[in-house]
């Protein structure tokens, strides 16, 4: 089994940074390669890696840096070399295919985007600096800074991400619960939930038993007594060993309208409010009650409290969806055993190919949404951050198998009600949630969008080895 | 009436009317994305066709080529190819047909075009398929068409009518009830019809033959696999390595959807497409034989096994298991020299390949690595299709673009099809509790 070179890969792929309250994601702009080069390989030292830390050693920062296909370029990455990155990552997220693939159309298109859109200025480079609380996120941020300007780096834009009470996002629901576990990373978890480290990491076998498209050195240059040699192409460099892709995705969240749809779909005949149903339908949409309970666990009421339980199937406990709906994000997000018509085995080593790693961050007013307290102070959001080896076989698979596209399971007009349901959809375009019912299914219409894509952009997300490298350009 | 037959043609292009064949078949594909169908619809007998150029050396997908151009047609229809045919050069359509092979050599003159010489023509360019998936076997578009009314029908019953207290029993009673109120509408339910079942008896009876055979396949493997595979030059590309420009080609086909607004055209005269990709998509690749008589005769045993193990066993809506293919075909020609493989398929490309890989990749493996340049394979059956990057790489190296694609049904998925004839089935039914239980989950 492949043992994963922990201290060569950066931290945030597979550690979730836990305890830090907050976050800024500095997207960064290189005006002098040269300089920028020498100040990024004097940061290297301080960037957080994947090792195991105890938990009363746990740092009070951390510091993580990710690539785009513009500031590879201007650091000097030759476009023959930028050519044998993955194609998703080498053309963007705003190409005319990928925009519809995910999704990304009327007031979520890229036209429209405030970063990383087809009207901003390329992205280059992203600087994650994370602390255990505000100020000791920033106060680590200004420090380094200082060393910006004279270093040729522009701040373009500073994304300021924090995590809520019990870690729950802004419609209500604790979130980043499920995760998987890759295999080799010296964390332990169920086996049905284990993937093989190359479905996230570079350099190593996925769940195929192959190695990921990995980005190589074809045309020499820089230091290349660095760099590993890549194992699926003989006699070239290996660029992307240790490294990953990171998908950041602004994300609005419009929790007035999302809670408005709930309480309007489940008002008593004389049209008041019924909060028990409303939490309940909406839960039905996630998956998940508020406190993070599962639906196929805990069918009736939320249990309460903050549940971290992540250890439950489908295929026994809830085949006909009757507790957790087909259509729901978490079952779309993740079938588990329970994948189309497929034996649970056999769903289980399919779902495991198209997994990714979830850090979502929050932006905006700290509110916790309900079908009471929906107003928030401004717009609010979440950084949907993911990480995957294969973009297009794990984050856009998701974002369009899973969830745009309607028909999974036997389901006709079903888009993921969270994430996939169209703003403006065609004349006669039906799109509904359906309920899975004893005797008669039930069916939720007229669906709305409660998100909005605000920006976004496929990073590398190098090895610390390659980072030096680049340095070395 | 067999319903649910492919047509395969293949004709000559006059090399100098090639860039009017193309400009021709590019307009009549923009009027199928605004959604003027009418001229496939007329005959209510076509699911799916298309129209595709191979062999043209200035596109990027037969650079250096020096073969001449062809014009491949290729539809899904039910009826007999006599019947097909006669719709497409009937009195409606012969003007579009007349358009488009009067771009190819030896179409009949002007004064001398008629129903007659125009499908006479057309019919020496007929290929006939090595193998044949349907996923929906047995219905023809208009059962297709109806059992999908039916659907919405039941549907909009569930979702409007007050059902609290009843049983399933009971509301299967009301709702047959309220069918027979709208008239007309349903008539066709007293047709009964039955859905195709796996034939256990001629399974059985294959497996024998196939354990009779045993012996001298296991030979021929260890022939292939010694003699041949061994030395064969493999696949070794990943999608970073393809040519971005096909691909280009190929994903701006994915992203149209048909009735497509087309008035929205910016400045520099592209599309404005502010749509998801189609819910369904087509296939269209080509490869070119490993040479010799070896190779030759492995591929044609691989489709006699295909061509007589789909009746018998994916009758049910899978092709082994991958649950998203409305119609497949396999199509050896060129002397024997190429195959051409052309599907109609659910969902983005990246699902489908991968379906592919994680349901079937030994079949896919006996039958392709007979083609050149395939992934790596071993003893016949194994690597191949399951050496996942280098497979999605060549999927998409060896796909083609396709000029034309038109489904009579865009938004319906095979399973909705077959859940939707299911539903038809059950629904006719006399069914007590727990059954009517069962029908309820479709719908």
């Amino acid at each position: 089994m492949d043992t994963i070179e922990l201290e060569d890969v950066q931290g945030y792929i597979i550690r979730a940074y836990g305890n830090m309250q907050f976050s800024r994601f500095s997207l960064l702009k290189v005006n002098d390669p040269v300089a920028a080069k020498t100040w990024i390989n004097s940061i290297s030292n301080q960037l957080t890696n994947a090792s195991i830390v105890p938990k009363d050693q746990l740092p009070d920062t951390c510091l993580n840096i990710a690539f785009a296909p513009a500031g590879l370029n201007t650091l000097g990455l030759s476009q023959t070399n930028i050519n044998t990155f993955s194609p998703p990552f080498k053309e963007g997220m705003t190409t005319e295919h990928r925009r519809s693939l995910l999704g990304d159309i009327d007031s979520s298109s890229p036209e429209k985007w405030i970063w990383g859109g087809l009207n901003n200025e390329p992205v280059h480079l992203v600087l994650l600096t994370f602390g255990k609380d505000e100020n000791t996120c920033l106060e680590y941020y200004n420090t380094l800074k200082t060393g910006f300007e004279s270093h040729g780096l522009e701040v373009q834009k500073n994304l300021d991400g924090l995590s809520l009470k019990d870690n729950k996002e802004h419609f209500g629901f604790r979130d980043g619960i499920a995760q998987p576990n890759i295999k080799g990373s010296g964390r332990i978890g169920p086996e049905h939930n284990t993937v093989n480290p190359g479905e996230f990491i570079l350099g190593y076998k996925n769940n195929y038993k192959v190695y990921p498209d990995s980005p190589t050195i074809l045309e020499p240059q820089g230091n290349l007594n660095l760099l590993a040699p890549n194992p699926a192409r003989p006699g070239q460099k290996d660029l992307g060993k240790n490294g990953s892709y990171l998908i950041i995705r602004q994300m609005q969240q419009d929790v007035e309208g999302f809670w408005n749809f709930m309480n309007d779909c489940t008002a008593d005949k004389n049209g008041t409010l019924n909060q028990a149903e409303s939490v309940k339908l909406a839960s039905k949409m996630v998956g998940r009650w508020p406190s993070g309970a599962p639906l196929s666990k805990f069918p009736d009421k939320d249990p309460g409290g903050v549940s971290n339980e992540n250890d439950f199937l489908y295929a026994k406990d809830d085949p006909k969806g009757l507790k957790c709906p087909f259509g729901s994000h978490l079952r779309r997000m993740n079938p588990r055993d329970n994948f189309e018509m497929d034996t649970p085995k056999k769903s289980l080593l399919l779902s495991n190919r198209h997994r990714l790693i979830r850090r979502a961050r929050l932006y905006g007013d700290p509110i916790i949404g309900s079908p009471t307290n929906n107003k928030p102070k401004g717009e609010v959001g979440l950084y949907f951050n993911c990480f995957s080896a294969d973009i297009s076989r794990q984050f856009e698979f998701l974002q369009y198998t899973w969830s745009n596209y309607p028909k999974i399971k036997q389901l006709y007009s079903d888009p993921d009600p969270i994430i996939g349901v169209v703003e403006n959809p065609e004349k006669g375009q039906e799109q509904q949630f359906t309920l899975q019912g004893d005797p008669i299914n039930k069916t939720v219409k007229n669906l709305k969008r409660f998100v909005t894509i605000r920006g976004g952009a496929y990073f590398f997300f190098p090895s610390i080895t390659t980072i030096r490298y680049i340095c070395s350009l | 009436m067999s319903q649910q037959n492919p047509l395969t043609l293949i004709t000559p292009i006059i090399p100098e009317k090639i860039g009017q064949l193309y400009k021709l078949l590019s307009d009549m594909k923009y009027k199928l994305e605004k959604g003027q169908h009418e001229l496939f619809e007329k005959s209510n007998n076509i699911h799916y066709l298309r129209w595709l150029i191979i062999d043209d050396k200035n596109s990027v997908f037969f650079e250096g080529t020096t073969l001449p151009p062809k014009l491949v047609f290729s539809s899904n229809f039910d009826g007999s190819i006599e019947h097909h045919l006669k719709d497409l050069c009937g009195d409606m359509e012969h003007l579009l047909i007349d358009e488009i092979y009067s771009c190819c050599i030896d179409y009949p003159k002007e004064g001398n075009r008629n129903l007659k010489t125009r499908t006479d023509y057309l019919k020496q360019w007929m290929i006939k398929a090595s193998a044949f998936y349907r996923g929906s076997p047995g219905r023809s578009l208009m059962q297709i068409r109806q059992e999908q009314d039916l659907r919405m029908f039941l549907r909009q019953q569930l979702d409007t009518k007050n059902w609290d207290g009843l049983t399933a029993n009971q509301i299967h009673k009301q709702l047959k009830k309220e069918v027979k109120q709208t008239g007309p509408r349903f008539e066709w339910l007293k047709d009964t019809y039955k859905m195709p079942k796996m034939n256990w008896f001629k399974f059985v009876l294959l497996v024998l033959v196939l354990l009779l055979l045993l012996p001298v396949i296991i030979i021929w493997i260890l022939i292939v696999e010694f003699g041949y595979e061994r030395k064969d030059e493999y696949f070794t590309k990943t999608r970073s390595q393809l040519d971005p420009r096909k691909i280009k080609v190929l994903e701006e086909y994915e992203d149209l959807t048909s009735g497509e607004d087309l008035n929205q055209i910016n400045s520099n005269g592209n599309i404005v497409k502010d749509k998801q990709i189609n819910y369904q998509n087509q296939f269209s690749q080509l490869v070119e034989m490993k040479p010799g008589k070896v190779r030759l005769i492995t591929f044609k045993a691989m489709m006699l096994f295909a061509k007589t193990l789909i009746p018998i066993k994916f009758v049910d809506g899978e092709l082994m298991g991958i649950p998203t293919i409305h119609f497949a075909r396999w199509v050896l020609f060129d002397d024997n020299k190429r195959v051409l493989f052309f599907s109609n398929f659910d969902g983005s490309w990246q699902q489908y390949l991968g379906d592919f890989i994680d349901q079937s990749g030994w079949g896919l493996t006996g039958i392709f690595s007979n083609t050149k340049v395939f992934p790596k394979t071993r003893f016949l059956l194994t690597g191949g299709a399951y050496d996942e990057e280098h497979f999605l790489a060549w999927s998409r190296s060896t796909e083609l673009s396709t000029q034309i694609w038109y489904s009579a049904y865009p938004s319906l998925s095979i399973k909705n099809v077959n859940n939707n004839s299911q539903i038809r089935v059950m629904f006719s039914k006399y069914l007590n509790n727990k059954k009517a239980q069962k029908l309820f989950e479709l719908i």
